[in-house]
């Protein structure tokens, strides 16, 4: 399992939804919100496309908050 | 790259990743923005915040690298852009009466005024009109008194 | 006590940039005025040591960089003549009739096609919608400019496209100018006769001497040389015979610089002369187009195209003080802007650049492109620079989409790194294209940017030049900045 964790000042959490929209059938996830961060869990059996996809994931998110103009 | 101060970037060739520590008064999120979209289509990029006043990035080579040097590359190349748009983040703030008469003339010139089809296929519609700032508010609706007890808020 | 009622006293500098060259200081103000200064006088200039009684003062008066004396209004007028062209929309259109091509060039990769890939000829529909485009432009100029592949291989549409333009700007009223770059090898007495009638501007592609333009680009025959040069000669000949000025019309020539050319300078300059050519632009090969292998075979360091350049330029110097006329392109562009304080309008050396507002691509299916690279790179599978279809957006749609915009942004040298304190700045242009490709971002890091290198060695050697004062060199450099219009070229509305 890796844990992603999207600060708040950095990442829109319409960003990190929208991401995980886009990569929910890849592997299993699990989120949660925390004072400062969206939490994003990634499973996935094959440890090698856990980090794959995992790492893809963030890089979207963050696209997706930059083309935004930002967190907030 | 010897002349990266100690304790500033740190590699982790297994992972085949790099984390930068960047001071956010050095360098603005705006800034950190800039490069980073720059890069996420030749590495993987995620920031963080550990402290106030600070990011962290760290970079993500898409495959296996074969040592610290590769790396190096990577993170050197990252700081150059940083620098780069942290400079461009300052200046256009600056010049930014400038870069925008300049900006509207060439699109105003190049576009010219509307025509009668140009107005006519038009999107009025209020769905497609975005307004976050709250421009075409009405003043009551912007400023109006806040709903007491036993009214609804508008 | 407002700032406005500080009165700074006689001989305090107004806003300047500057650069050591050749052991002096170039200064340049925010209007585009440059002063060559020794060393001691740029010191006492930055202190505001220069007292109102010596010559120094009257020379930095005269150019507006002090102060106290300090002309708004003047440099105001400046500014908005050097930025003349923002007024209008773009004024180059370059037209892809066809991908298609007879020639096989080393460089040359993603912008052609097979000869019996005629898939990618442009039809005769999509070309009239280019031209409704084109005449929708704000500008009262345009150029089209036809390009390929080869634009021989699709004559018809070419053809058809003149006349479809020139009947339809009867009642839109624009200046219009057509132009082909043509290897020439498909040129015969009949298509040469309906391109003179109906004055339209030829440009061909020459390499240098007869064994390098041949190895590098291939026909079946490999002859390529030997048919651009026949038909150069010919086409110089029809315009005599139709009692143009010679000095004024005739063939002009591109050339490709490849790791090949650079030892060659003398011998391609002699080519271009031979061939009677006026003008010879002596670019850098553009990163667009071939593939990773390629690239080693014609690229090369551009500190090498510089020592290139500066004996190329060197040498033509020596010929036009013999008495020859011929003239580096690169070099009018810059002088132009530095000598006549006027911009020449070379979208490539703009500020902003001439992407998207300056000049729009059209592919042969009918897609809108930034600028030529735009469409390369779609080519190679990037589609950045797309900004739509002639078939499904208006004019309006194409120069205000979102990629113009950030483009002219990303090109505006007041908002770029290192640009806002060069003494450069108000001669010089980026390239948002080339950025990309080449950087990563349309906004580029010019420390490290191939265009922003040569475009300071080409100033460096010309602002070297002109602390030099040689008489003869400064008249060979006024006569390239003295525009001569090729008015036979233009059509007005009307007289199709």
């Amino acid at each position: 399992m890796i844990e992603l964790r999207f600060h708040r000042d950095i990442y829109a959490g319409e960003s990190v939804d929208e991401a995980l929209k886009v990569f929910e059938r890849f592997a299993t996830w699990e989120r949660e919100q925390t004072d400062d961060a969206w939490v994003v869990r990634c499973t996935h059996d094959d440890a090698a496309r856990e980090k794959k996809v995992a790492n893809e994931l963030a890089n979207y998110a963050l696209g997706l908050t930059i083309r935004r103009g930002g967190a907030t | 790259m010897s002349d990266i101060p100690q304790g500033l970037v740190s590699f982790d060739v297994g992972k085949a990743a790099v984390t930068m520590n960047v001071d956010a008064d050095v360098y603005p999120l705006q800034a950190l923005y800039g490069a980073a979209f720059i890069f996420i289509d030749r590495c993987y990029v995620f920031i963080d915040k550990p402290a106030q006043g600070q990011f962290r990035v760290t970079l993500g080579a898409r495959g296996t690298v074969e040592d610290e040097e590769a790396l190096r590359r990577l993170v050197g190349e990252f700081a150059n852009e940083l620098l780069t748009c942290a400079w461009r983040h300052q200046i256009t703030q600056d010049n930014r009466m400038l870069i925008e008469a300049v900006t509207m003339q060439a699109i105003g010139g190049a576009a010219g005024s509307p025509s009668l089809d140009d107005l006519a296929n038009f999107d009025f519609s209020d769905d497609a009109f975005e307004d976050p700032l709250g421009i075409a508010q009405s003043w009551e609706e912007k400023h109006g008194k806040k709903a007491g007890a036993g009214e609804d808020a508008t | 006590m407002s700032l406005a009622q500080l009165s700074p006293k006689v001989g305090f500098p107004a806003f300047f940039r500057f650069r050591e060259v050749a052991g002096k200081v170039v200064v340049t103000n925010f209007e585009g005025n440059y002063l060559i200064l020794e060393k001691d006088e740029f010191a006492r200039y930055v202190e505001g040591r220069v007292t109102p009684d010596e010559p120094l003062h009257a020379r930095l008066d005269a150019a507006n960089f002090l102060r106290d004396t300090y002309r708004i209004t003047e440099a105001a007028e400046a500014v908005r003549r050097r930025k003349h062209f923002l007024s209008y929309g773009p004024i180059l259109h370059l037209m892809v009739v066809t991908l298609r091509c007879n020639e096989t060039c080393v460089y040359c990769h993603a912008s052609r096609a097979n000869m019996d890939q005629v898939d990618t000829d442009m039809s005769k529909e999509t070309a009239e919608k280019v031209v409704d485009m084109i005449l929708d432009c704000t500008n009262p100029f345009v150029t089209i400019e036809f390009q390929g592949g080869e634009p021989l291989v699709n004559f018809e549409v070419v053809k058809h496209t003149i006349e479809y333009a020139l009947r339809k700007n009867e009642t839109v009223g624009k200046r219009l100018e057509f132009t082909m770059v043509s290897n020439l090898s498909l040129m015969d007495e009949d298509k040469l006769d309906y391109l003179m009638k109906h004055r339209v501007q030829l440009c061909t592609s020459i390499d240098g001497p007869e064994k390098l333009h041949n190895s590098q680009r291939k026909l079946a025959t490999m002859d390529a040389y030997q048919k651009s040069a026949f038909w150069m000669k010919r086409i110089n000949e029809k315009y005599v015979e139709a009692g143009l000025d010679p000095t004024l019309y005739h063939v002009e020539a591109l050339l490709t610089t490849t790791k090949a050319t650079l030892p060659l300078y003398k011998e391609i300059v002699d080519t271009y002369v031979s061939l009677g050519c006026k003008t010879i632009f002596l670019r850098p090969i553009d990163p667009f187009g071939f593939a990773e292998r390629v690239r080693l075979r014609v690229e090369y360091p551009r500190s090498a195209y510089l020592e290139f350049y500066r004996n190329a330029l060197d040498y033509i110097l020596e010929l036009n003080r013999q008495g020859v006329e011929i003239l580096e392109r690169f070099a009018a562009i810059f002088l132009t802007k530095i000598l006549q304080g006027e911009d020449p309008n070379f979208l490539d050396v703009r500020n902003p650049a001439g992407a998207g507002i300056g000049q729009l691509g059209y592919g042969y299916d009918g897609a809108v492109f930034t600028c030529d690279e735009g469409r390369m790179l779609h080519a190679m599978g990037d589609d950045t620079l797309r900004l739509g279809h002639v078939a499904t957006h208006t004019y309006r749609d194409i120069v205000t989409h979102e990629t113009v915009r950030a483009m002219t942004l990303a090109s505006n040298l007041d908002g770029q790194p290192d640009c806002v304190n060069c003494a450069y700045q108000p001669y010089c242009g980026t390239i948002p294209a080339h950025n990309h490709k080449a950087q990563g971002s349309i906004f580029g890091r010019m420390r490290d940017n191939n265009v922003c290198m040569v475009h300071k060695g080409i100033q460096d050697y010309l602002f070297e030049k002109l602390a030099d004062a040689d008489a003869q060199t400064l008249k060979i450099f006024e006569r390239w900045t003295t525009l001569r219009p090729r008015e036979h070229f233009v059509h007005d509305g009307g007289d199709a």
